[in-house]
């Protein structure tokens, strides 16, 4: 197709013939979507069946997110997974702020959404407390196909594809800050 | 006779063992328990020494407060040394008696086992050990005041929040299920102990939750 | 049975030799942080290293990054209850943790647990057994930079979750067992896909051993690296194959055996070298042991109760409360306070897959235990690393730490 095309045709016409319109934002979104790498944050029983998500049978690497970097500088995505103490609450803190932006947390499991069955002295009853938390994630433990659930939905929401409880669309995380 | 074969005959008994160390069996020990002797604070380290030149190694160390226990108690602590024959599989607890802030020998200058579970004693109960070589916190954060396990220590329970400033108060919930506890209502189930803390009447949070 | 090659060849250095002395180059003790956030502690454990270039001098591990209060949880909740918080501890062997309990309970109420519950709690025990060992190989392989065996070995893994599933509905953290029994009857085929895991998993054992067991990289990094002899594996009071690879034959299976496990017909295995090969060798062959043993008790297993029909411990049957007030009765009073044990104390120990398991239960007559103390073994297994590290390289102490297999929520509790 010539250049000169683009120009006289109008968009309709263009997109049957396969060219795509969007966005510069959303298209870093879909991009950014697709390849969320998780910090390893594993911390109870829950780190186990997020292990066990990126095994054969469950295979998180459909959804771009099988990379489990071990350094938060160079994850995305934080995956709480397990009960926070409280003398851990200060360390997951700290990795959390030496994650580059733009980042997001999903909270795996009942004790990290809640303090599930553990109220306590010793276990922080809230992760959102300490981190701002984009997508719970119930279940104790979650099975790996919630874990993936909730990674689809972070996807949509990355994506701007969300909604809240009410039914409003959720904005889309600016492309370049969060 | 295979060595492995489960025997419950008299070579498992720990009766004669205590007879040679002069040890007491506990007047406590229901029938039970594990073969209890209680030992004098001061003896520990000197029996330990003992069951350690026969081949015994040291299992768990536990600690209890019994404050509150229904039953009068000699003394507000007790320690109990797990200790057991890894060839012979004899087991003795040895029980210590000892007050608020009465030091313990520590153990670990005889079995080396003895370093962190005298550090967990130390860190939920707070019972001191003299001569351990880095008695420090172990399990509990560095601010955390108090020893959780003592049985003045409470809990910690938050009220579990639900949405339009509906709350579920933990204490209130478990009501009536031992009591232990008598939460927001107050009632105390079939069992009375009639300790004073039972008689402190229950607390709602200032203007509900938080 | 199966057993691994013995090294052939001359081996490199062992780690108990000193540093020369006299160097030339004057060098610093460098101290170096690990974890608590770190993928090779296996949760979340802290190591303080100090290092002599590339020798490690001293080790200081910090630990209760995961102190979750389960003993003070205990004492706020009745004894059915418990039921649910310990598996929580070692989660990758739950049922061990499950059974210390309920084994503690029973002994305090005197309850009759009937034959066949006794059979499916071997199976599961054993079953879980198998799931821990089958994590250790995956990670501990994966620590020394082996990533294939972890798929091989979760593979096993997802089929013996499926078991659980079908028995208890969790993949996890079951909480199956009871006071008295089990939750609720094994389900119908149920045995039949014990049996094909057991044949899944004897071909599984196979693979994995023609995949690492003659790699020579896995050898050199395993062989002769932390030893730990018998006198201080005593001294250390590890439990456990850890012991059990050190050459001290002591396993609660056989000694002071539970659940009826004097009926089954096993073997003790040890080793005797005590280093970290020895450690990943005996875990693999008690991996055959268990199979052995779920063998035998799959033949045993016959159609029966599987709760104490004791109504003061047990909950009714449905059908039962249509009928009888005795029962509403027994119901009400089980499920609002739950049953009330005699004052005592009670200490029975398990051999889990860690080591000695055990619950030290102090009831004051409430319907909830006065005082809990659990025997962890991974809290004094880890004591270990303190010594076995000392003069090794620093790549050996992932090698050590990964072979002593402690579980965080072990430790920390």
């Amino acid at each position: 197709m010539a250049l000169k095309e683009l120009f006289e045709k109008d968009w309709q016409e263009l997109e049957s013939e396969g060219v795509l319109f969007t966005s510069l934002e959303k298209l870093v979104a879909w991009g950014r979507s697709n390849s969320m790498w998780p910090a390893t944050f594993g911390l109870a029983c829950c780190a186990i069946e997020m292990m066990q998500s990126t095994n054969a049978r469950n295979d998180m690497a459909r959804f771009g997110s099988e990379v489990f970097r071990a350094s938060p500088r160079q994850a995305d995505v934080m995956i709480v997974a397990g009960r926070l103490s409280k003398k851990m609450a200060p360390v997951l803190r700290r990795v959390y702020d030496q994650m580059p932006d733009p980042k997001w947390v999903i909270s795996m499991g009942a004790c990290a959404s809640s303090g599930g069955m553990f109220n306590n002295y010793a276990v922080v009853q809230n992760v959102d407390s300490v981190v701002p938390v984009d997508i719970f994630v119930p279940g104790c433990p979650p099975r790996p196909e919630a874990l993936l659930f909730a990674l689809m939905q972070l996807q949509k929401k990355v994506r701007g594809e969300a909604f809240d409880e009410l039914g409003h669309q959720l904005p889309m995380v600016d492309a370049w800050t969060r | 006779m295979d060595p492995l074969t489960p025997r419950q005959d008299a070579s498992r008994d720990v009766t004669p063992l205590m007879q040679e160390l002069r040890l007491t069996p506990d007047p406590f020990a229901g029938s039970l328990s594990e073969p209890t002797a209680v030992v004098e604070p001061g003896e520990l380290r000197h029996v330990a020494l003992h069951l350690k030149s026969r081949g015994f190694m040291l299992m768990d160390s536990v600690g209890i407060d019994y404050l509150s226990y229904p039953q009068p108690r000699p003394k507000r602590f007790a320690v109990l040394h797990n200790i057991y024959h890894p060839y012979d599989h004899r087991r003795i607890f040895l029980r210590v008696w000892l007050d608020d802030r009465q030091p313990l020998d520590s153990l670990s200058p005889v079995w080396r086992a003895a370093h962190y579970l005298e550090r967990e004693v130390y860190d939920l109960i707070g019972v001191e050990f003299t001569d351990h070589p880095d008695l420090r916190k172990i399990l509990t954060p560095d601010d955390l005041e108090g020893h959780p396990l003592r049985k003045d220590f409470p809990i910690g329970e938050s009220p579990t929040l639900f949405r339009e400033g509906r709350f579920l108060d933990p204490a209130a919930f478990r009501a009536g299920l031992s009591g232990q506890d008598g939460g927001l209502t107050g009632w105390r189930g079939s069992l009375r102990r009639g300790s004073l803390r039972d008689m402190v009447p229950p607390v709602m949070p200032q203007g509900g939750p938080k | 049975m199966t057993t691994l090659p013995q090294t052939p060849g001359p081996r490199r250095t062992s780690s108990t030799e000193k540093p020369t002395e006299g160097a030339l180059l004057h060098t610093e003790m460098l101290s170096l942080n690990v974890g608590p956030q770190h993928p090779s502690t296996h949760g979340v454990l802290r190591l303080v290293v100090d290092m002599d270039g590339e020798r490690v001098s001293r080790v200081v591990v910090h630990m209760g990054y995961l102190h979750t209060g389960f003993e003070k949880t205990f004492e706020h909740r009745t004894y059915q209850q418990g039921v649910t918080y310990a598996p929580r501890t070692d989660y990758l062997h739950s049922f061990g943790h499950e059974l210390a309990w309920v084994l503690g309970v029973e002994k305090l109420l005197g309850a009759q647990v009937p034959e066949r519950a006794q059979v499916i709690r071997v199976i599961l025990h054993e079953l879980g057994r198998i799931h821990s060992h089958l994590v250790f190989v995956g990670t501990g392989l994966l620590d020394l930079g082996a990533l294939t065996p972890l798929f091989y070995t979760f593979r096993e893994k997802e089929s013996c979750q499926d078991i659980f599933e079908a028995i208890s509905g969790y993949r996890m953290n079951q909480g199956y067992f009871r006071v008295g029994g089990l939750s609720k009857d094994a389900p119908e085929g149920w045995e039949q896909m014990v049996a094909r895991f057991c044949d899944q998993q004897e071909r599984g054992v196979q693979e994995y051993l023609n995949l690492f067991g003659q790699n020579p990289i896995f050898l050199d990094r395993a062989t002769d690296i932390g030893i730990i002899s018998a006198q201080e594996a005593i001294d250390l009071g590890l439990t456990g194959p850890n012991l059990r690879a050190s050459g001290v034959p002591l396993d609660h299976r056989k000694n002071n055996p539970y659940s009826g496990y004097e009926n089954y017909d096993f073997e003790v295995l040890t080793t005797q070298k005590g280093d970290c090969l020895d450690r990943f060798r005996i875990r693999i062959l008690e991996i055959e042991q268990s199979i052995r043993i779920i063998r035998q008790a799959l033949a045993r297993l016959r159609p029966g109760l599987v709760q104490d029909p004791n109504r003061k411990i047990s909950l009714p049957p449905r059908p039962e409360l249509e009928t009888s007030m005795e029962a509403v009765i027994h119901h009400f009073k089980l499920v609002t306070e739950g049953f009330h044990p005699p004052l005592g104390e009670v200490y029975v120990p398990v051999e889990t897959c860690r080591g000695e398991v055990g619950y030290y239960v102090v009831s004051d007559g409430g319907s909830m235990p006065y005082r809990v103390k659990i025997r962890s073994p991974s809290f004094v297994n880890v004591q270990a690393l303190e010594y076995a590290c000392v003069g090794a390289q620093f790549a050996d102490l992932i090698t050590i730490l990964a072979t002593i297999d402690p579980v965080l929520g072990d430790v920390d509790r």
